[in-house]
């Protein structure tokens, strides 16, 4: 009799354990990155550390740049605070293999929007519309972009060094029309490219060509020619909406919304000598 | 997270990537030739009895074994425009290439040649053969038999290295791959068939190697 009872204490002992693991398992399995990042207690977010003005290290050895100020903002969205944060340093390459593999919760490294892409990952609202510009080295053969045009119709080769990405090699033509193209894996090989006289030219991120041109004037000069706007955004998983919805949240808001001030120092900072235009009564800036 | 495979895009592109890897055979049996070359005139001079020749073959070797490859691609690619050296980029990583195979096959040939017994050496200057004739008809003969299977082993290696010349733009196989990695994003697919490629055609290397190596093995 007794060993009945002890038998039916510990069925039920079982059965109450498996149906609490099962509900834990349910919990766990519904647990949105959101809630993993605010259990966490800090956001991890990759990103490069090469490419001016987004994400290169300073004179004081630290990360800085527009996309890591974006992160600070994601940070400040969810915890209040922006030192909340810490950045995987990652090559293009890594972009997706370290989302798969959770080893990030976001990518936040200038990343065009395509959708190509966008079959693999999800997007967050673009957080800036960039353009592509030509960058001419300062001791070059060429002094702008007229001059190039006038060489390659006197049958000159001229070389234009370039980032592989999308498109790369129709993206050269629309620069200038004729120019060879060599791609190169990082903007860092570009640039080395130019001043070792391997290439006449090349084809930059407006935003990184205005930062060089300006820092480095003696070295760099921008061509007055920009093509194929494109808009940059942060990549997430695609399979968590809670966590899109909330960085979409906090990116919308920041660059029209409560927060604008957040996005509008960023930018001045990192884009200086463009003045937003704030946030207006009535319809909200998103829609208009 | 789920990821769902899709090689359509590797179907696309399959051909770049076949030219890639073709690019890339060629690259390291050029390189390896102009390597035997180089090994060949550097191994002479660290067994002469010449001490400024052994001291050139040392510098030689020990600087080419202890430069990672890509270092030294960056330097003869970027570096040497600066004093006025512009080779193309192909040609440039077959410089690259056949200076680093060079000090590798310096040092087998070595080994080679101070391995053939002094008696036969001795036996050819007996019978009145001149230093080159030794040198041709005995010495590189017997050497060459017994190096095929190391030279075998660096002919692979430099196949595999040649991936690094997509550092510096050559469109070789790894260069493909990556372009395909950026467009598209698909990461595994691009790498996986990249990966198929260099270990199927580096198997079938090593076999027909293996075959040559029986065909010219003395019974």
């Amino acid at each position: 009799m007794e060993d009945k009872k002890v038998k039916k204490v510990i069925i039920i002992a079982m059965l109450i354990s498996i149906l609490l693991l099962s509900l834990t398992g349910i919990v766990s399995a519904q647990k949105s990155k959101l809630q993993t990042v605010l259990d966490r207690g800090y956001l991890l977010v990759g990103t490069g550390s090469a490419n001016v003005p987004w994400h290169f290290i300073d004179e004081k050895g630290e990360l800085v740049g527009f996309d890591i100020e974006m992160a600070r903002i994601l940070a400040i969205g969810l915890f209040n605070d922006p030192t909340k944060v810490k950045f995987v340093e990652q090559s293009p390459d890594a972009r997706i293999p370290n989302l798969l593999t959770n080893k990030v919760d976001i990518v936040i490294q200038f990343m065009t929007i395509t959708p190509g892409r966008g079959q693999l990952v999800a997007f967050s609202v673009p957080y800036y519309t960039e353009a592509t510009a030509l960058l001419i080295p300062a001791d070059g053969k060429y002094k702008n972009y007229e001059e190039m045009v006038a060489a390659i119709k006197d049958g000159e080769t001229i070389t234009m060094a370039t980032l592989l990405n999308i498109e790369s090699n129709v993206l050269v033509q629309e620069l200038l029309e004729g120019a060879v193209g060599t791609e190169y894996e990082t903007v860092g090989l570009e640039l080395q490219a130019i001043n070792s006289g391997r290439a006449d030219a090349c084809s930059i991120d407006l935003s990184s060509a205005l930062w060089l041109a300006k820092k480095e004037p003696e070295k760099y000069l921008l061509a007055d020619r920009t093509a194929r706007e494109m808009n940059n955004a942060a990549a997430m998983s695609p399979n968590d909406q809670v966590w899109i919805n909330f960085v979409n949240l906090v990116f919308q808001d920041a660059m029209s919304g409560y927060t604008f001030k957040l996005y509008n120092d960023a930018y001045a900072k990192w884009f200086g000598g463009v003045e937003l235009s704030e946030p207006k009564v009535g319809k909200p800036q998103i829609y208009r | 997270m789920v990821y769902y495979f899709s090689f359509r895009v590797v179907q696309s592109n399959i051909g770049h990537m076949l030219n890639g890897l073709g690019l890339g055979l060629f690259i390291g049996v050029i390189s390896l030739f102009f390597g035997i070359i180089l090994g060949l005139i550097v191994a002479f001079a660290a067994v002469s009895s010449n001490r400024a020749f052994n001291n050139i073959a040392t510098w030689y070797t020990v600087f080419f074994r202890n430069i990672p490859l890509l270092l030294l691609a960056f330097i003869v690619y970027f570096g040497l425009p600066d004093v006025g050296i512009m080779m193309e980029r192909k040609v440039s990583f077959i410089f690259t290439l056949s200076l680093y195979a060079g000090a590798y096959m310096a040092e087998i040939f070595r080994a080679g040649l101070q391995a053939i017994p002094k008696g036969i050496i001795e036996a050819g200057q007996v019978i009145g053969l001149t230093r080159f004739h030794i040198c041709w008809n005995i010495q590189l003969p017997i050497m060459f038999r017994n190096v095929l299977p190391s030279m075998s082993n660096v002919l692979i290696s430099l196949f595999k290295d040649t991936s690094l010349a997509a550092s510096i733009t050559v469109p070789e196989l790894t260069y493909f791959a990556r372009k395909l990695n950026v467009e598209t994003f698909r990461v595994l697919e691009a790498w996986l068939s990249a990966a198929f490629l260099y270990i199927v055609t580096c198997y079938l290397m090593a076999y027909l190697l293996r075959k040559l190596e029986h065909k010219l093995r003395i019974e």
